[in-house]
């Protein structure tokens, strides 16, 4: 499904603050895979999202979705096979524009956008269906501004977003780090519920160890650029956070160090 | 707040509408004033010793000397052949060309008796705004390109009439062989932003051609790149001309300060930049212009004369002038037949 | 002449041309608030427009040709504009200023190296033009020919093709990119491809403004530009000032942003018609018109806001 092949990436090579993110890293998910993504600070959690999605082009190595190459993609090009939840709140939707004109907008990921009507009645229609499904009442608000929701109603909306069509690889990046811990529950019971109906791939980037643990089939472990944890099945599913804390020692040589994933 | 906004704002709106259907009235009886005034020329003339007032609208580009003088010399004029009989409502554009059109809009919803349209952009406002109230332009080059009338014949035949400010081309292509008769090369430093000047720099390159020297044309945008354009046109050339140029006129400073080190005469079109940075000009007096311009204008108003059949008229004389301080300084000798120009600054410089 | 009856007469004429500015300033809304771009490249657009539709129609062409050949040539100088910012990756801002700077030998060009260009209006049949606004009262031509009734519809007609435009998925593409880049990328919009096509449709419209400018004023000049941005920002702002709290209809916002040109033009002609100021400080009469528009909402929002009613049973 996704093959990320010996990637690297340094950021402002050459400079003082260069950093290699990426340090040859090699992935391989199968379809259906939820995967979670834990690591330290700077382990690449985000860096490894960011080169799926094509945010920026990587030094080396290739990157193939469905046997397809999309190493040298565009951004906008690869979003038709992805569904992205970004970290920020405000960094999934457009603000200005309504709930409906939102979804309208992800429905249509991939396809060109022509002049068209940019969203018919029976889209309308089918939103309102949708949005009933995630319980917080934006069924009736589907003129709204998306710049008046609050984040957690912004995270479940841009959850809807990228699932709408469904993507081939729906990533993940720490969509609940910047909700209250109630919310965050909320919108990640709603990705597990998602995840599941649509039998989506995904790669769910986390700060929560216990989360990590508990959801998904399969949870990797970062640290300086590369997988240095990979357990999946039955393993995981007897995995504690001690476990987790002592392997991750043995693996990298260090200790865990993630500044909210030990006080969670 | 905002309703009440916007309350007004259709207020405006209404009010606008109904000014321009309700002056369809008020417009045709102004207007059948205005074309019996030619018709009754024998009446307002002879009324003009009665003491009929009449309201004349000023439309000036922009403040600089030459054309503060020639608006100077027309209300001068204008108030001694009709003493205390005019009203001038004088309006700056403060060189937006745009403004123009808001200042002769006024004018012309005000009726005025006639306007005075000070340089080329107030000239062709005023002759867009209306065809029935006389406009005069002055300080104006060329009417026939000013105006786009093909084969210009002098007389523009409609409402509108003037005075150029052209001094005689030829005479200065000759002064420059004149005061340097061994200069091969002539650099001719002017804006390309400016209507009149590239018309003048053909002119005077065609006649400096003719006497066998080599020209450049030099031009320059705006003041950012005028010394940079004024530098290599004191690299090419032995002698430079700059043709009557509002924004030379701004910018002789910058032009005085690269020729003079270098050692490279300016001729000038225009008294005023000869002043600031020229060797010699031959001089049109933007006031006698002006005055020129305010005779026409009051041969207009008492009726006199119609604006239609008024050729355009140019500066009654002509002077040849040098700047003794630039001279001096380059060691060049000025025939005795130029006078100088006398500045009203102090010494200093 | 300071006196209400003669500022009554020139409002025809300051509505005239507060409504051809006004399409300029819809061309600036465009960048400025749906692309949230200061695009500066509009001081030299705008004379594009002006030059093309001049030179055309003096050297016989029709006078809609001359309109669309504008459009065209502003459309062009937003390419320019929008390759140097997405293919070169030049500042939005620089990349504006560098377009303009360039434009002005272009203008040039296109007016035959001459700074001015006249349109003599009895030799031509134009669209809009100050004279026609003498021939309507006048009687002489009908009242659509009034300058108002043209530009008034040419407004309307633009609006409502603006509003369907915006509406379809690709104006909707148009406005997440303004709105939210990364989000428009990531649902697969090509967002440099929007904002060049943004910058496109500004600049023809900022052109289109220019040409029937130059009509109304029968010349067109290389200064005539120059500034053009900060009446195109004032309008948005009175606009948006004045009926942000009532239009909130995408059509009607593009219908405020002509109003508040017309406002704008309105209160200069009051300041040529009523006052005895020189006329010379116009540029500073237009500063203090924008600064009172942009310090109103602040004001409101500081000193005059309405208490939050708490509960609302206690206090009703």
């Amino acid at each position: 499904m996704l093959e990320i092949k010996n990637v690297y990436k340094t950021f402002n090579a050459g400079t003082v603050n260069e950093k290699t993110a990426l340090d040859g890293l090699s992935l391989r998910l199968e379809d259906g895979d939820f995967v979670t993504v834990i690591g330290g600070n700077g382990a690449g959690k985000s860096t490894m999202l960011n080169a799926v999605a094509g945010t920026w082009p990587v030094d080396s190595g290739s990157i193939l979705i469905d046997g397809i190459d999309v190493t040298r993609l565009p951004e906008h090009k690869r979003a038709k096979y992805l569904g992205r939840v970004f970290q920020d709140p405000m960094m999934g939707t457009a603000p200005n524009m309504q709930i409906a004109e939102n979804l309208a907008l992800a429905a249509r990921r991939g396809e060109s956008r022509t002049l068209r009507a940019g969203i018919t009645r029976a889209e309308l229609a089918e939103y309102k269906e949708k949005l009933k499904e995630l319980e917080l009442g934006l069924e009736d608000r589907v003129t709204t501004k998306v710049g008046l929701l609050s984040g957690g109603q912004r995270q479940a909306l841009t959850l809807l977003m990228a699932t709408l069509k469904k993507p081939r690889l729906l990533l993940l990046d720490e969509h609940t780090a910047a909700l209250d811990p109630k919310t965050a529950a909320k919108v990640l019971k709603l990705s597990d519920k998602i995840v599941a109906e649509n039998k989506l791939t995904t790669l769910m980037v986390t700060h929560n160890m216990r989360d990590a643990i508990a959801h998904g089939n399969r949870l990797i472990m970062l640290s300086a650029g590369r997988v240095v944890l990979d357990i999946a099945g039955e393993e995981k599913k007897k995995l504690t956070v001690q476990d987790l804390l002592q392997r991750f020692s043995t693996a990298s040589g260090e200790e865990f160090a993630n500044d909210r994933a030990l006080l969670s | 707040m905002k309703k009440v906004l916007a309350v007004a704002m259709t207020a405006v709106m209404g009010l606008s509408l109904a000014a321009c259907g309700g002056s369809s009235s008020s417009a045709a009886s102004s207007s059948a004033a205005s074309t019996s005034a030619p018709a009754s020329s024998a009446a307002a003339s002879a009324a003009s010793g009665s003491g009929e007032t009449y309201t004349v609208g000023i439309c000036q580009l922009v403040t600089h000397d030459a054309l503060d003088a020639a608006t100077q010399g027309f209300k001068d004029a204008l108030e001694e052949a009709l003493p205390g009989q005019v009203k001038f409502d004088e309006q700056n554009a403060a060189n937006d060309p745009n403004t123009c059109n808001t200042i002769v809009n006024a004018f012309v919803a005000d009726d005025v008796d006639l306007i005075l349209a000070n340089a080329t952009a107030s000239l062709q406002a005023a002759a867009a705004a209306t065809e029935d109230i006389p406009v005069l332009g002055t300080s104006v080059t060329e009417y026939g390109v000013a105006l786009n009338i093909p084969d210009f014949n002098g007389t523009v035949g409609t409402n509108v009439s003037g005075t150029s400010d052209l001094a005689p081309l030829d005479q200065q292509a000759a002064m420059i062989q004149e005061l340097f008769p061994d200069a091969q090369k002539v650099g001719l430093l002017y804006c390309s932003a400016e209507p009149n000047s590239e018309y003048q720099v053909n002119t005077v390159a065609g006649y400096l051609q003719d006497a066998g020297l080599e020209v450049e044309m030099f031009a320059f945008t705006d003041s950012n790149d005028a010394s940079a354009v004024t530098q290599s046109a004191c690299d090419y050339a032995d002698v430079i001309y700059v043709p009557t140029d509002n924004t030379v006129a701004s910018n002789t400073g910058i032009i005085d300060g690269i020729c003079q080190p270098a050692g490279v005469p300016v001729v000038a079109g225009e008294e005023g930049i000869c002043a600031g940075c020229g060797v010699a000009t031959l001089s049109i007096s933007y006031y006698d212009l002006g005055v020129t311009t305010g005779k026409m204008a009051a041969k207009i108003l008492t009726g006199e004369a119609d604006v239609s059949e008024m050729p355009i008229e140019y500066a009654p004389n002509f002077t040849k002038k040098y700047n003794p301080t630039i001279a001096e300084a380059l060691g060049i000798t000025i025939p005795d037949d130029y006078e100088p120009i006398v500045t009203e600054e102090e010494p200093a410089a | 002449m300071a006196n209400l009856a003669s500022f009554f007469n020139a409002l025809p004429g300051a509505v005239s041309q507060g409504l051809i500015w006004g399409i300029m300033a819809i061309g600036v809304y465009i960048t400025f608030k749906l692309l949230d771009v200061a695009d500066l490249t509009v001081d030299g657009s705008f004379c594009t427009g002006g030059a093309a539709c001049v030179m055309l129609i003096t050297s016989g062409y029709n006078v809609w040709l001359a309109i669309l050949a504008a459009i065209l040539v502003g459309m062009m100088a937003g390419l320019a504009t929008g390759l140097l910012h997405t293919a070169c990756g030049i500042p939005a801002i620089l990349a504006g200023i560098l377009t303009q700077l360039g434009l002005w030998s272009v203008n040039l060009a296109i007016m035959g190296m001459k700074a001015n260009q006249s349109l003599n209006v009895s030799n031509h049949e134009l669209l809009v033009s100050l004279r026609y606004l003498q021939d309507v009262s006048k009687g002489e031509r009908p009242i659509w020919q009034h300058p108002i009734f043209v530009a008034a519809l040419f407004t309307l007609v633009l609006v409502v093709i603006l509003y369907w435009f915006f509406g379809t998925e690709l104006g909707s593409a148009i406005r997440a990119t303004g709105a939210n880049p990364n989000m428009a990328r990531a649902q697969g919009i090509n967002t440099n491809f929007n904002i060049v096509l943004g910058l496109m449709i500004s600049n023809g419209l900022v052109a289109l403004s220019g040409a029937l400018l130059a009509q109304y004023q029968s010349f067109a000049d290389i200064n005539m530009g120059r500034g053009s941005i900060v009446i195109g920002l004032a309008a948005v702002i009175i606009g948006e000032v004045a009926f942000s709290h009532i239009f909130h209809n995408f059509g009607l916002k593009l219908a405020a942003v002509s109003i508040g040109s017309i406002i704008y033009y309105v209160v200069i002609q009051a300041v040529v018609s009523l006052s005895e100021i020189n006329t010379n400080y116009l540029k500073l009469i237009s500063a203090l018109i924008v600064a009172i528009f942009l310090t109103i909402p602040y004001w409101k929002g500081k000193y005059f806001a309405k208490p939050v009613k708490r509960g609302g049973s206690s206090h009703a």
